[in-house]
């Protein structure tokens, strides 16, 4: 078969790289370094990326791996592809079923009141300038009489338009990528559940094996087993065999594959002793920490050695950014040790539209970081500066003009705009009250815990929390 | 105590620790094996004394939380926006004020509450404990008492704070008591506060917590919580020396806040298998404040009829201890309700490296106490005034 993804395909993934290459595509992910993490290549250099199950498509469309959200699916212009889930809110649903269209192109003007404590029917704030949800979300047009192709079908808009669904998901195109390539408008970081109902970017299914998960995270795409448990490799196992012995076997559980499982791509097996075989990824054997009792937890990475296992890993953040410890794990923080924050925003709209982006509005985020007032919001959440001449690290991690008196992007001759960090093209932040590194004091500000309308802290290690990275 | 002493008390300890606390005697000695017994914290929540119908402690009733607020602040069918609704209770509930509060807000207004006498003085704003004993300090019991949501046992912020403290590996907080020669009497323990980072053991139904478990020290993320102090046990009660300031973690729903303990003692019952009291001093108001805010929103404090505006305020009014620059108090007594199940406390690396802590942790105790000893009280601390 051929793997989609990686600069390699073969039919024959048991011979497919030479164990010295697989040795130097496998990906470590060292924790204590972890907003630092190397890029993995394969042995001519080229970086590697997550592979996905081929599927079948219509014509012009495509499969690009986003550096964040690995395999997504774009249209012929690069532009990423996103879909609506529906989700369970407080007091009811938002987002769309299977076959069923949510998003037009009608103004909502007041709140839906899925929020608890909060009625609806109030007036939502800038009804004079505020867009649609097919303002900011285009219906990926399909031609009337499209046919189905695999998973994609299409679904009839009304007014005689049709729309190009996958797995019966309505598709979309984001306002705010700009770059083939860019998933600016969703993510699929696990929000909590009380976050708002994001568009999320819809790709191929992860080339991984049954039992395996592949999870996003602020580090990369993690390697997990289903139930949600960090998979490692140790160091001084190679693709042929285990290092890891009886002793060792009491604390890191081999991987084990089942009798009727297959190699294919990256994945394949050693065999540990007659009969029993054990999963390699990219060449090294697969392992879970019997001392982990929590979901997504890395803490058998703090044993020398041993290491999580990532697909790909996300574009570094700024090169002067630390890592600082916390009593809950491990925060990006600025050159001073200051944790990173990201605001977080989804309105009280039937359409839950975003308002955590500099062209959104900013009357909830002024609200939350500063009472209304912009320069208490400087004061108690100051952007992260980046100085005049800073050029963007990467895709992920740009510098943007704001004016902070709004709160949106500058434009050339504003008066007193700042050069900020942003990631996703969301401006960073610090909290005013955190007086030493490793204090995450705003973590969890704001509306529902800081899901909605509220600001997280840029946690780079959960050990606590199940999956907040 | 010599070391015959010791022995005797020891070969006694293992027989208690083996079987159970229950059906010995009262002259015999309680000695946990080596002289050392360790518990994991399993419920803590604030003191409340309340009566059955609540009337004596809050004549006026119980008060409002922002459900009810908002009714009233917003009455009507009146067309409204969500800046000048929604967003401006989250505005004061995020940047809360001083300011008198527009709303009528219950205070307690009874005189007994549960606690311990803080500062050695009888004050009129002290309580009396339900035994009789005066001058109990505990400004939050006034602060919450007329509060739903904190009154057990079916108020939501105890059946949330229960569970967290249960469930969650981040709040897993512990002591260990060490030089014990008995557990029913013993003039001169050391307490060792820890976080563990395993769950707590159970039976099978998952809902009763078990003695018995194994608690590996969270030295990773957990080390600056780790401090020792003394204590004594009188008539199986041990009532500790004050610590400066204690972290207690406490996430609730996700979120890692913490509180902020000054001054912090503990009195707790000791057995084979548990050790319920209190855990008393005076808490950080903001830390306080933003704990209970940033973990629960402004729907969860509805449902316990918790107005954080309203609160805020009061717990401000309240302070009664640690005065900033400008003389208001920044801290608040209180006393909360602690239980403890016994767990067998370890060293990730092992019993060598445990015993390398804990040299380090005393040793730091030590300077803190000579450091104590020879300066005079911390300004603002109740003991300076």
């Amino acid at each position: 078969m051929t793997v989609k993804g990686t600069q390699v395909h073969s039919t024959d993934a048991k011979h497919w790289l030479p164990a010295a290459a697989i040795a130097l595509a496998f990906l470590l992910a060292g924790t204590a370094t972890a907003a630092t993490l190397a890029q993995p290549t394969d042995a001519s250099g080229q970086r590697l990326t997550e592979q996905y199950m081929p599927v079948a498509m219509p014509p012009g469309f495509q499969v690009r791996v986003s550096p964040l959200e690995g395999p997504v699916f774009a249209d012929a212009q690069g532009r990423t592809l996103y879909i609506w889930p529906n989700r369970v809110l407080r007091n009811g649903y938002a987002g769309e079923t299977q076959g069923n269209i949510a998003c037009r192109d009608e103004v909502k003007r007041v709140s839906a009141g899925l929020m608890s404590p909060y009625p609806a029917g109030l007036l939502l704030p800038e009804l004079d300038t505020r867009p649609s949800c097919t303002d900011l979300w285009v219906p990926v047009a399909a031609p009337e009489g499209a046919k189905a192709v695999g998973k994609w079908s299409a679904l009839e808009r009304g007014n005689g338009q049709w729309q190009w669904a996958y797995d019966e998901q309505a598709l979309y195109t984001s306002v705010l990528d700009k770059q083939p390539g860019d998933a600016l408008g969703g993510t699929t970081r696990r929000s909590g559940g009380d976050s708002p109902a994001i568009r999320v970017p819809s790709g191929p299914p992860s080339l991984v094996p049954p039992g395996f998960r592949v999870k996003t995270t602020t580090l990369g795409r993690m390697l997990t087993t289903d139930k949600n448990f960090s998979v490692y490799a140790f160091d001084k196992d190679t693709s042929e065999r285990s290092a890891c012995d009886e002793q060792c076997s009491r604390t890191w559980t081999p991987v084990v594959a089942p009798m009727t499982a297959r190699a294919q791509g990256e994945w394949n097996f050693i065999e540990r002793s007659p009969g029993v075989r054990q999963w390699t990824f990219r060449g090294r054997p697969l392992y879970t920490y019997v001392l982990e009792v929590q979901n997504w937890r890395m803490q058998g990475s703090d044993v020398p050695g041993w290491h999580n296992v990532f697909t790909q890993v996300a574009p570094s953040p700024p090169a002067e950014f630390t890592v600082q410890d916390t009593l809950a794990g491990q925060v990006l923080a600025d050159a001073r040790g200051r944790t990173i924050y990201v605001y977080t925003c989804g309105d009280d709209s039937a359409d839950q539209l975003s308002c955590e982006h500099p062209t959104d509005t900013q009357v909830y985020r002024l609200a939350m970081c500063g009472g209304g007032e912009w320069r208490k919001c400087l004061e108690f959440w100051p952007y992260v500066e980046a100085g005049a001449n800073t050029a963007s690290q990467n895709e992920l991690w740009t510098v943007v003009s704001i004016d902070p008196r709004t709160g949106r992007f500058a434009q050339p001759d504003t008066e007193g705009a700042v050069n900020v960090w942003a990631y996703r093209d969301r401006p960073v932040y610090t909290y005013g009250l955190d007086q030493a590194p490793g204090d995450v004091h705003g973590a969890g500000t704001g509306e529902w815990r800081g899901q909605r309308n509220g600001l997280k802290a840029f946690w780079v290690r959960d050990d606590f929390f199940g999956g907040i990275l | 105590m010599t070391i015959l002493h010791r022995c005797v008390a020891l070969a006694l300890g293992v027989l208690a620790l083996g079987t159970s606390s229950v059906g010995l005697a009262e002259s015999e000695a309680l000695a946990p094996r080596a002289g050392v017994i360790g518990y994991a914290m399993t419920n803590l929540f604030w003191s409340v004394y309340q009566t059955a119908d609540g009337k004596s402690e809050c004549p006026q009733g119980f008060n409002d939380g922002p459900r009810e607020q908002y009714d009233k602040l917003w009455p009507g069918q009146r067309q409204r926006t969500v800046l000048d609704t929604h967003l401006q209770m989250e505005i004061e509930t995020w940047h809360p004020s001083t300011e008198p509060d527009p709303l009528p807000f219950h205070e307690v207004a009874g005189k007994l509450s549960y606690g311990l006498n803080l500062d050695g003085k009888v004050d009129g704003d002290d309580f009396t404990h339900p035994d009789g004993t005066a001058g109990i300090d505990n400004q939050v019991y006034r602060a919450v008492g007329c509060i739903i949501g904190f009154r057990g046992p079916d108020g939501v912020e105890v059946i949330f704070q229960d569970k967290a403290i249960a469930d969650a590996v981040y709040n897993r907080t512990m002591i260990e008591i060490s030089g014990v020669d008995d557990l029913r009497n013993d003039e001169d323990v050391t307490v060792t506060f820890y976080r563990g980072q395993d769950r707590l053991l159970t039976d099978a139904t998952g809902n009763k917590i078990m003695a018995g478990g194994s608690q590996r020290i969270d030295t990773r993320w957990g080390r600056k919580l780790i401090q020792q102090t003394r204590g004594r046990i009188v008539a199986g009660v041990l009532t500790t020396e004050p610590l400066a300031e204690v972290i207690i973690p406490w996430m609730n729903l996700g979120v890692p806040t913490f509180q902020l303990v000054r001054d912090l003692q503990l009195q707790l019952n000791l057995t084979a298998e548990h050790a319920d009291g209190l855990v008393a001093g005076y808490a950080d108001v903001e830390t306080y404040y933003r704990q209970l805010i940033r973990n629960d929103s402004t729907h969860h404090l509805s449902n316990g009829q918790i107005s954080g505006v309203s609160l805020y305020k009061s717990l401000r009014r309240l302070a009664d201890a640690y005065p900033d620059a400008e003389g208001n108090n920044t801290a608040i007594s209180t006393a909360l309700d602690a239980k403890f199940t016994q767990v067998f406390i370890q060293h990730p690396e092992g019993e060598q490296a445990k015993q390398a802590l804990l040299s380090e942790v005393a040793r730091q105790a030590d300077e803190r106490r000579a450091a104590r000893s020879t300066l005079p009280a911390k300004a603002g601390s109740p003991a300076a005034r």
